[in-house]
């Protein structure tokens, strides 16, 4: 016969004809691909995702950030919201090498419209930040904008509380209230970076009128002549004197990396066992099709398509089936960027200006798709042993001698791999426990390496159940667990990493949670009432409360009111959160929080002053035990502090300092509270409380809060902060229950021709039914055990690694109740949606078993 | 293209070790088949016929002996000429026919010419002849699923046939078929060897295969005989 003539092949295969394989593999085999495809898609969608969400904050905070510094190289900033004396950006401009220095003044403030009120940064500017080509390209004239005197506000903002250009709205700051006009709304264009952000913007005048902050800034940006950085940065550092810091224009940015590593931290962990998880979901998906693509490969040697030919229409397969998945999952994974893991942190907005616009690099895109056909291809190697020089046969005859399950010697040394990756975990997480990440991830391939050993000792029980036991039940599904063991290996594998995923995941967030809900209820248990400057913060907006402590006291329910004052304080890299308290405070530090240290003593220390709490991640990277000494850059100047004890970082991630609020006084020079702590009579109810505050304040200028509500308000936050997390966890769970159901739904379907035979054989198809549920409760119990063991250690490691690495409150503590119905809700969600194609499948009729 | 090349059998031997029990599957067999010679092979279940069958192709190693084509000595070709050997000289009839799932009857037969470079188009072309002649043409764009037992096996025999193979080995061929249609494919296999001048080996139970056959053999325990033994004659009688 003639061969072709000269054409395009690959390894003599036509490009065409390796799509018609895969078509003709589609055709038959559509369940199984989209079972694999599916696995491989939710990896991909949480890595994308939460890559999506991460680097988003970041990166839109970025442009928000240049957005408003322009050109500026250097800024000069005050160490409280106090701020400096403007005339100091008149200084800074003539000093030498000086280009153009511009004042800002920010202060936390909130808007109220008519549709509701929103907090923001109110950011007053110099007009010479049009110098720094600030805002120049803003569609709306921002110079006539900022020229007329009102506020420019992002679209958001303004759509939140219901104003447009030329209205009123009204103006919370420093406990005092304000009417101002709008003069600009800013929506879309390549401003749009401001168009995301929680600010208004003002002329200088106007906001520290707004503010009462007359003749004051914040900062003074400043852009060098060219090669004057140098020179400059030193003059600054002068006038600083020790009283201000002398930054990078872009220093913000690197004080949000600091502060939202840690949550990007934990919802990296979560998503990186939550990727595993979908991969070996995928890889035991793909193992269920490993006798049929077995075949494949035997039927493609003996027609004489060589080794090389066959791994290229392999390859080519699980590249398409990478390919797709991984687009599929990219989607889903832009998917739930946008809607569950697209919102900024509160707890993050109450301290940085961020924006929530969402950024997708095309790195973070390749990335994805990378993993996922890694993935895919690692997942789709298995068959190809078979093609190992020394074993040409496999493929052909294998298969009939003996099945995977049956291969003792296989299942005991994945048993001891199993066993040796805990064993290697363990090592590793006392050893390094930075690297526990990795440790979670490894548990998820013990968990898959136990089962086969698992399996065939649950078996081996359960035969030797038979022989007492009545009924033909259990004998039927006994004998189907032995006879498809790959198969039913690969199904608990499947039940095993659905557990153990959300087990691990699910339990490390609820120790968070209740971390969290401890801090705060004991940090705001000092006060039935909270009087603050309003808005959602994390208590660290000063504002004058001149005579307002007198009035309060006057109220006849209102026993006592004592000052809180606190703050956030850049310190290096980190924005920390200084909470200053009364000494007569019943409580100094959150006793569930201390770390090192004696209570009782620390809190002493804290009252005679001097003396402060500081949060672990502080004082490892200061090298301080309790009893050492520490300088704080205040607004006053270097104050020097003894380490009374370490504690949590309390729930803000860059840390937490306490000290006394008459220490605070003296360092930041002021005795502005940022909250009012109000204790009421015996015998007075809270809410009751509340309108007696509420009536002496005469006005709602000021927030006031009873301790549940504060309480309620906090944990708020605190479950907003970490609802990646929990998205995660949910997501895993119902990926996980549903990858279980339909991989026992297509394991059962695929079986019906062996039911028929049984059918021939007399078993009706209620018993034939029955017997299917009860192999498929096996397959799941084993298989959830296994997930659940390994997933209680996983936790304790992801909870571990949370407090170590991030700083984060998360004790661990055994969440019973909490494990039993995630294995229930996967067990009955898999019984439940196999149910149907069970009952199909044994109504098979008998003459498809004489068929096959 | 006519082939006028024999295959030789040299005292091939393949042992089998299963729960430390030896299994003799070849044990010492010679045998060699003439250019245009179809040659039928009887033997009991497990007496080693599909393992010589899988000898001669080149899918299994021997532990000892030889099996030549012509010139060539097939168990000294490496894994990448093994498979082109296979895919351009033999035609390979499996008992349990190995079609893919997805693919249509036409695609099925047409399979071993796409590895070969051929577009599908052509590879139909050439293929269609050969699914007339096993009286399939009918069901050409059939999948395997909607074929009965009887058209699967005459799917995998077209394929065999579509290559133009210089040597036809076929692992009970009419298994599946009635005797009606067997007698056809028994023909069609005999006709081909002797026009072609092709060597064919035919491994089967069927009794009515001695009538089509040039010679008969019987491997009983991995060890062959010439003629029907008499405790098979008498099974197939």
């Amino acid at each position: 016969m003639s061969r072709p003539a000269f054409s395009f092949t690959i390894l003599g295969l036509r490009p065409t004809l390796l799509f018609r394989f895969y078509g003709w593999r589609l055709r038959r085999h559509t369940a199984q691909e989209l079972l694999a495809g599916g696995g491989i898609a939710v990896g991909v969608a949480l890595v994308f995702g939460v890559l999506v969400a991460n680097g988003s904050l970041v990166g839109s905070a970025g442009k928000l950030l240049h957005g408003l510094v322009g050109s500026a190289r250097l800024q000069l900033v005050a160490r409280s919201s106090a701020g400096f004396d403007a005339q100091l950006e008149r200084t800074v401009s003539g000093l030498p090498g000086v280009g153009v220095a511009a004042g800002l003044l920010r202060e936390d403030a909130i808007l109220v419209g008519p549709r509701g009120r929103k907090s923001i940064q109110l950011i007053g500017m110099d007009p010479n930040i049009l110098k720094l080509g600030v805002l120049s390209s803003q569609e709306s004239n921002p110079e006539a904008s900022l020229l007329a005197r009102g506020l420019v506000l992002p679209a958001g903002v303004a759509s939140t509380i219901g104003v447009r250009r030329g209205d009123a709205l009204t103006v919370l700051a420093a406990g005092r209230a304000h009417p101002a006009p709008v003069s600009a709304v800013i929506s879309g264009g390549p401003a749009g970076a401001a168009t995301y952000g929680t600010v208004a913007l003002a002329v200088l005048p106007l906001a520290q009128e707004l503010t009462g902050e007359s003749e004051r800034v914040t900062e003074v940006l400043v852009r060098p002549l060219p090669g004057a950085d140098r020179l400059v940065a030193a003059e600054l550092e002068r006038l600083a004197g020790g009283r201000l810091d002398v930054e990078p224009a872009d220093n913000e940015l690197r004080l949000l990396n600091t502060a939202s590593k840690p949550t990007d931290q934990s919802t990296t962990l979560f998503a990186a066992i939550g990727a595993m998880v979908g991969f070996l979901l995928a890889v035991n998906a793909m193992l269920l099709t490993v006798p049929e693509r077995r075949r494949f490969i035997a039927d493609l040697r003996m027609q004489g398509f060589d080794s090389r030919q066959t791994r290229l229409i392999l390859g080519f397969q699980a590249l398409l089936l990478g390919i797709g998945a991984s687009l599929a999952g990219i989607v889903l994974g832009e998917v739930l960027a946008r809607t569950l893991f697209h919102q900024v942190p509160v707890y993050i907005a109450v301290a940085f200006p961020v924006s929530a616009k969402q950024i997708v690099h095309v790195e973070t895109v390749l990335v994805a798709l990378g993993v996922g056909v890694l993935a895919t291809i690692i997942a789709a190697l298995p068959p190809l042993l078979d093609l190992r020089a020394k074993r040409p046969t496999d493929a052909v005859f294998q298969e009939a001698r003996g099945d995977f399950g049956h291969d003792r010697p296989m299942v005991l040394w994945l048993g001891i791999a199993g066993l040796g990756v805990i064993a290697a975990v363990t090592v590793l997480a006392l050893a390094a426990p930075q690297l526990t990440v990795l440790g979670g991830m490894a548990l998820a391939l013990a968990a898959v390496a136990l089962i086969p050993a698992i399996f065939v000792g649950v078996v081996g029980v359960l035969e030797r159940a038979c022989q007492g036991i009545g009924g033909s039940m259990l004998v039927i599904a006994v004998n189907e667990l032995r006879s498809t063991a790959t198969r039913s290996i690969a199904l608990a594998g499947v039940a095993a990493l659905a557990v153990y995923g959300s087990v691990a995941i699910g339990g490390a967030r609820l120790d968070l949670i209740r971390g969290l809900d401890n801090a705060f209820a004991q940090y705001l248990g000092t006060a039935d009432i909270w009087v603050t400057s309003g808005g959602n913060n994390l208590t660290t907006n000063a504002f004058r409360a001149d005579g307002v402590a007198a009035a309060l006291l006057r109220a006849p329910g209102v026993a006592s009111v004592r000052t809180y004052q606190g703050a956030f304080l850049d310190v290096g890299e980190h924005r920390m959160w200084i909470i200053a308290r009364s000494p007569e405070d019943t409580s100094m530090i959150p006793a569930s929080q201390l770390l090192h240290g004696d209570l009782g003593r620390a809190s002493a220390l804290l009252r005679g002053g001097g003396w402060a709490a500081v949060s672990e991640g502080f004082a490892t990277e200061h090298g301080l035990r309790v009893g050492s000494l520490f300088t704080l850059p205040t607004p006053s100047g270097p104050v020097r502090f003894g380490v009374a004890a370490i504690t949590t970082n309390l729930g803000w991630p860059s840390g937490s300092i306490i000290l006394s609020s008459s220490d605070y006084s003296r360092a930041w020079q002021t005795t502005d509270p940022s909250a009012l702590e109000v204790d009421l009579r015996p015998g007075v109810r809270p809410a009751q409380g509340r309108r007696e505050v509420l009536r002496a304040l005469g006005g709602d200028t000021l927030g006031v809060q009873t301790l549940a509500e504060r309480e309620r308000q906090y944990d708020r936050n605190a479950r907003d902060g970490l609802q990646n997390l929990g998205a995660i966890a949910t997501l895993l769970l119902i990926a996980a229950a549903l990858s279980v159901a339909s991989a026992l739904g297509a394991a059962i379907w695929q079986r019906r021709a062996r039911l028929a035979s049984l059918r021939i054989q007399g078993f009706d198809h209620r018993q034939l039914w029955r017997a299917l549920l009860l192999e498929s409760l096996i397959l799941l119990s084993i298989g959830g055990i296994d997930g659940v063991v390994l997933g209680v250690y996983g936790h304790a490691l992801a909870s571990r690694w949370l407090q170590l690495t991030t700083g984060f409150p998360a004790p661990f503590s055994l969440a019973g109740a909490e494990i039993l119905r995630t294995f229930l809700l996967v067990a009955v969600m898999a019984l439940a949606v196999i149910a149907i194609p069970g009952l199909r499948a044994a109504r098979v009729p008998a003459s498809v078993g004489l068929q096959e | 293209m006519s082939g006028t090349l024999s295959l030789e059998l040299r005292e091939l031997v393949r042992h089998y070790t299963s729960d430390a029990e030896v299994v003799r599957a070849v044990d010492g067999v010679s045998l060699t088949v003439a250019p245009g010679e179809l040659v039928a092979l009887y033997g009991p279940s497990g007496s080693g016929k599909t393992t010589l069958l899988l000898l001669a192709a080149g899918l299994l190693a021997p532990d000892r002996g030889s099996v030549w084509f012509g010139e060539s000595e097939i168990t000294s070709l490496s894994a990448f000429e093994s498979a082109r050997f296979r895919r351009r000289e033999v035609g390979f009839v499996f008992q349990s026919f190995h079609l893919m799932a997805g693919a249509t009857a036409l695609d099925n037969a047409a399979l071993k010419l796409l590895g070969d470079g051929w577009t599908l188009r052509d590879a139909r072309r050439v293929t269609r002849p050969w699914l007339e002649r096993v009286g399939l043409l009918e069901r050409a764009d059939h999948t395997p699923d909607r074929l009965s037992m009887g058209e699967r096996q005459r799917v995998a025999i077209a394929r065999a046939l579509a290559g133009e193979p210089r040597l036809l080995l076929t692992d009970e061929p009419t298994g599946s078929l009635d005797s009606k249609r067997g007698r056809e494919i028994l023909t069609l296999l005999r006709d081909l060897c002797r026009e072609r001048g092709i060597p064919g080996l035919l491994v089967t139970h069927d009794p009515q295969a001695r009538a089509f056959a040039d010679r008969v053999h019987t491997l009983r325990d991995g060890h062959l005989s010439e003629g029907l033994d008499a405790e098979l004659a008498m099974s197939i009688a």
